[in-house]
């Protein structure tokens, strides 16, 4: 009984921190139990300052710095696309909006048949593809093969 | 009222000083990879965790509002990156032993002579990193130099006598952990 009553305090007996009373004393002073708690506890308390304190390797700081490049360097990126976007958006709105205004004003008079449109550039666009298909295959796969180079160095730098 | 060196630094730092930051990093390096190092076995992983804090550090410098301590404060965010590296041991109750179960499992040790000896180190550390992570944070912390009582009970938002209770019951975990499964 007087053991589970001591072992929750053993630590602050072991620290100093608190003081046994006599009944504990006694009983610290008889049961074997007790004793192999509180030393265990005495020990960890005077171990526990004396343990190594690792130290970052010497190269720490330039590694943070460069992280820190790399991050900024992501951010700044975003923002720039986020920018790039905002431009070409507000130039196509501002372009998209003249031309409405132009044509409901009466300034453009545009008829398009838009089927005969179509069907032109679709036998057009045959014409054109058919005999270059090729080149166009060769600049295809080096486009690919661009992006993926591309890609891989992106990764990497940013392990 | 005068801006303290410390002030100082993170106004720099803000501003976007380089070399700024850079001597914040110099200054708290050995702290925060010592704990981080304390905590995860591996090294090259405590190294990338103690990268990834300054890189907190360094995101979250334009909201730091000096209310704390800059040291409290990164001991906050290694709390908050140990705690993200190790989820299983984050929400771990802080007091995961229970008492009925200690008790039950708990016998007389009579003659353990290894338990003074160099293989006490070993073991003390692998136990600590099975305490949860408040706990390591507190035990290892308490026990590196330049962490004061009123920088732990800040950083584990805490009062500071709590602070101490939990000292001792991270410590009475470490000698049940040692006595059971570190024997």
């Amino acid at each position: 009984m007087r053991c589970e009553h001591l072992e929750p305090t053993m630590e602050a007996i072991a620290d100093g921190s608190q003081e046994p009373g006599a009944e504990d004393r006694d009983h610290l002073q008889t049961c074997p139990v007790c004793q192999s708690r509180l030393a265990r506890a005495r020990m960890i308390h005077e171990w526990l300052p004396l343990r190594d304190v690792p130290t970052p390797p010497a190269s720490f700081t330039a590694g943070v710095m460069a992280r820190v490049g790399r991050e900024r360097w992501r951010t700044e990126r975003v923002f720039d696309l986020g920018f790039n976007v905002a431009i070409a958006a507000g130039v196509m709105l501002i372009a998209g909006g003249g031309a409405g205004l132009a044509w409901s004003l009466g300034f453009l008079n545009i008829s398009i048949d838009w089927a005969a449109l179509a069907v032109a550039a679709g036998s057009n666009l045959g014409d054109r593809v058919v005999p270059q298909i090729q080149t166009i295959g060769m600049a295809a796969m080096l486009l690919t093969m661009t992006l993926a180079l591309w890609w891989w160095a992106e990764t990497d730098s940013s392990v | 009222m005068r801006a303290t060196p410390e002030h100082e630094l993170v106004e720099r730092c803000r501003q976007g000083d380089e070399a700024a930051f850079r001597e914040l990093v110099e200054q708290y390096k050995g702290l925060v990879f010592a704990l981080t190092a304390r905590s995860v076995a591996d090294r090259a992983r405590a190294e990338d965790l103690a990268q990834e804090v300054f890189l907190r550090v360094h995101k979250g410098l334009p909201y730091f509002r000096g209310e704390a301590r800059l040291s409290t404060w990164i001991y906050r965010i290694v709390t908050n990156v140990l705690s993200a590296e190790r989820p299983d041991r984050t929400m771990a109750s802080l007091d995961e032993v229970s008492e009925g179960e200690h008790l039950a499992r708990l016998q007389p040790i009579a003659n353990d002579r290894a338990f003074g000896d160099l293989v006490l180190k070993d073991r003390l550390n692998k136990a600590i990193q099975r305490l949860p992570v408040p706990y390591q944070v507190l035990v290892n912390g308490h026990y590196l130099k330049g962490l004061r009582y009123e920088d732990l009970a800040a950083a584990l938002d805490m009062p500071m006598g709590t602070v101490k209770t939990h000292l001792h019951r991270a410590k009475r975990q470490l000698r049940i952990l040692l006595e059971t499964e570190f024997r």
